[in-house]
């Protein structure tokens, strides 16, 4: 094989070896080992004081669909209704984060050069602050002593305090906040392309705003709502921080729920078995959204680049 | 046409509406940072520096009123161990990121395509299923949890940040310029140095201010990963977050607010010029 390679080729694949082996070797042990021994884990059987023993279990997944003991008779899907309230939120992040971007990206994408290049600038800004400092500064809003009561009382508007912290809506304004450049950018993208003359040729052929909207706007802007609703609704639907910080007790997703196994509970297979479950959900997420472009692609004459998916 | 005017009226207004819901939650612990109210954050009771005496270890007279429990020694530390776990981090994924995104991008070779997918799973991945997964490796492989294994832990999602940044900057390259400099004789190393590595810097650079800030803000990886002795500064506000809200987190968060805003406007200053 290597005989017939002249000398350049030959410089060329050292170089590449040269480029590839150490990245190749450090993601293989640090990145796809530990993911394989985690897939691993799932299906063993939890020691007794921690720790794993190496024995097959399906257990850890017949608990996480439902089945508490071995001999899978009695039924409570306690963890699948946990999982179903997480997708509830997370989706509910992503309508949010939808409503708050959408008409902001349209209001960016029609100022002139300059200034839409410091807009730009000042909602990226926020995206380099810590998040946990960014969560903090709702729970100082949200508490019942906080600005946003203390805000509303002084106005008159209410008498007593609104009890918003710990619960559902404090959670998805908490995850709403956080992710919005998520959602921003990858919607700015797909306005910014929007070509102005078709939406003057809906209005020419006597379409209304709303039927522009419908059967010209939105669909050349879905590729970019798509793919900013999967950025937002991953990091949620996993997110144990957010319910912690802003939900207290009162708020179990299923992060907080593999946390709980992992670092009180120590029961690590049927954590693992959660994270998989939580995996799968992302999995069947991006294969919906692969379908979709490739569905676009075909739709439209010349087909596009992907977009959405790169963070800034 | 008049309809038309107030459609964009009202399409600034929901616009400044936004910009109001993302600042003021920051600008509020900025001003509230100041505020001597020791019980009652929320409350304005007095200006006051004593929070920032606090954080910088001077004598403060609001401190000793409310008899201090939380430790500085453990927020430098925390510092600390951040700045160096970001240092380390950055440079060994920059170096990781742009060795692959250069192999991606200028190579032919038949893996190139799981390389590209290798590079995206991370930032697909819930970083919980990232950190739980290092945690069963470490622990299973008998690694100490501590520094160490926060720095692999960043470096295994950072690489992916440098790739995507610097393959960007790749693709906007004139390839002809690396072909002109090998056609006047060059070898190979001397046009990745004198040709290939100019070019390519600002997205080097670029990928490595980014790898360093999310290190540096990285909470759920490193939560898992990090042991009892040594956190990062994320970790331990998260940390005084859930023990109770003490005044001195609105100094904390107001210094680091002040530090991500002076790299961040550096960054996007230093990117706009060279546009």
């Amino acid at each position: 094989m290597s005989a017939a390679r002249t000398p350049i080729e030959r410089r060329r694949l050292m170089a590449l070896v040269a480029l590839l082996t150490g990245p190749t070797l450090f993601l293989a042990v640090f990145f796809i080992a530990p993911l394989l021994i985690m897939v691993t884990y799932s299906w063993l059987t939890p020691g007794l004081y921690g720790g794993v023993e190496w024995t097959f279990s399906h257990l850890n997944y017949g608990r996480v669909l439902g089945w508490a003991d071995a001999a899978y008779d009695k039924f409570d899907p306690v963890y699948i209704t946990i999982f179903a309230r997480s997708v509830k939120l997370a989706a509910a992040t992503v309508i949010l984060s939808l409503i708050v971007c959408y008409p902001v990206a349209f209001w960016i994408a029609q100022m002139q050069d300059q200034r839409r290049n410091f807009f730009i600038f000042l909602i990226t800004l926020p995206f380099f602050i810590s998040l946990i400092v960014r969560l903090f500064a709702w729970v100082l809003i949200l508490r019942p002593t906080g600005f946003l009561n203390q805000a509303l009382i002084g106005l008159g508007i209410i008498s007593n305090p609104l009890e918003i912290i710990f619960t559902d809506l404090a959670v998805i304004i908490g995850m709403t906040y956080i992710f919005v450049p998520f959602m921003f950018f990858p919607l700015y993208a797909s306005i910014e392309k929007l070509d102005p003359s078709l939406i003057e040729a809906s209005r020419d052929l006597g379409a209304n705003a709303l039927q522009t909207f419908w059967r010209v706007i939105l669909p050349m802007t879905l590729p970019g709502i798509v793919g900013g609703s999967i950025v937002v609704f991953i990091p949620s639907l996993g997110n144990f921080i957010v319910p912690s910080v802003l939900g207290g007790a009162n708020v179990v997703m299923t992060g907080s729920l593999i946390e709980q196994q992992f670092l009180s509970a120590r029961n690590w297979p049927f954590g693992a078995a959660l994270g998989m479950l939580v995996m799968a959900a992302v999995l069947v997420l991006l294969a919906c959204y692969v379908g979709i472009l490739s569905r676009e692609e075909r739709r439209s004459a010349a087909p596009k680049v992907a977009e959405g998916e790169v963070r800034p | 046409m008049t309809r038309f005017r107030w459609g964009s009226l009202a399409l600034s207004a929901y616009g400044w509406l936004f910009l109001t819901f993302i600042y003021v939650p920051i600008l509020l612990i900025c001003a509230f940072s100041f505020n001597s109210n020791p019980v009652n954050m929320m409350i304005w009771e007095g200006f006051t520096f004593d929070w920032y005496l606090t954080i910088f270890g001077f004598p403060a007279e609001q401190t000793e009123q409310t008899l201090y429990v939380e430790s500085t020694r453990q927020l430098y530390t925390a510092v600390l161990n951040s700045l160096m776990v970001a240092a380390v981090t950055t440079t060994v994924s920059t170096v990781l990121g742009t060795a692959i995104a250069l192999a991606v991008a200028r190579f032919r070779f038949r893996l190139k395509n799981f390389y590209r997918a290798l590079m995206f799973a991370p930032m697909i991945m819930p970083d919980i299923i990232l950190g739980i997964s290092l945690l069963i490796f470490f622990v299973s492989i008998g690694m100490k949890l501590g520094l160490v294994t926060i720095i692999i832990g960043h470096i295994t999602f950072l690489c992916s940040y440098v790739f995507i940044i610097v393959s960007t900057r790749l693709a906007d390259m004139d390839e002809s310029l690396e072909e002109a400099s090998a056609d006047l004789g060059a070898d190979g190393w001397t046009t990745f140095r004198r040709v290939t590595l100019p070019m390519i810097a600002p997205g080097v650079i670029g990928g490595a201010m980014l790898a360093f800030i999310i290190s540096m803000d990285d909470l759920v990886i490193t939560y898992f990963i990090s042991g009892v002795d040594s956190v990062t500064l994320p970790v331990h506000i998260y940390g005084m977050l859930r023990r109770g809200i003490k005044p001195e987190i609105n100094a904390i968060a107001t210094v680091m607010l002040l530090f991500s805003f002076l790299i961040a406007a550096g960054g996007l200053y230093v990117r706009s010029r060279r546009r």
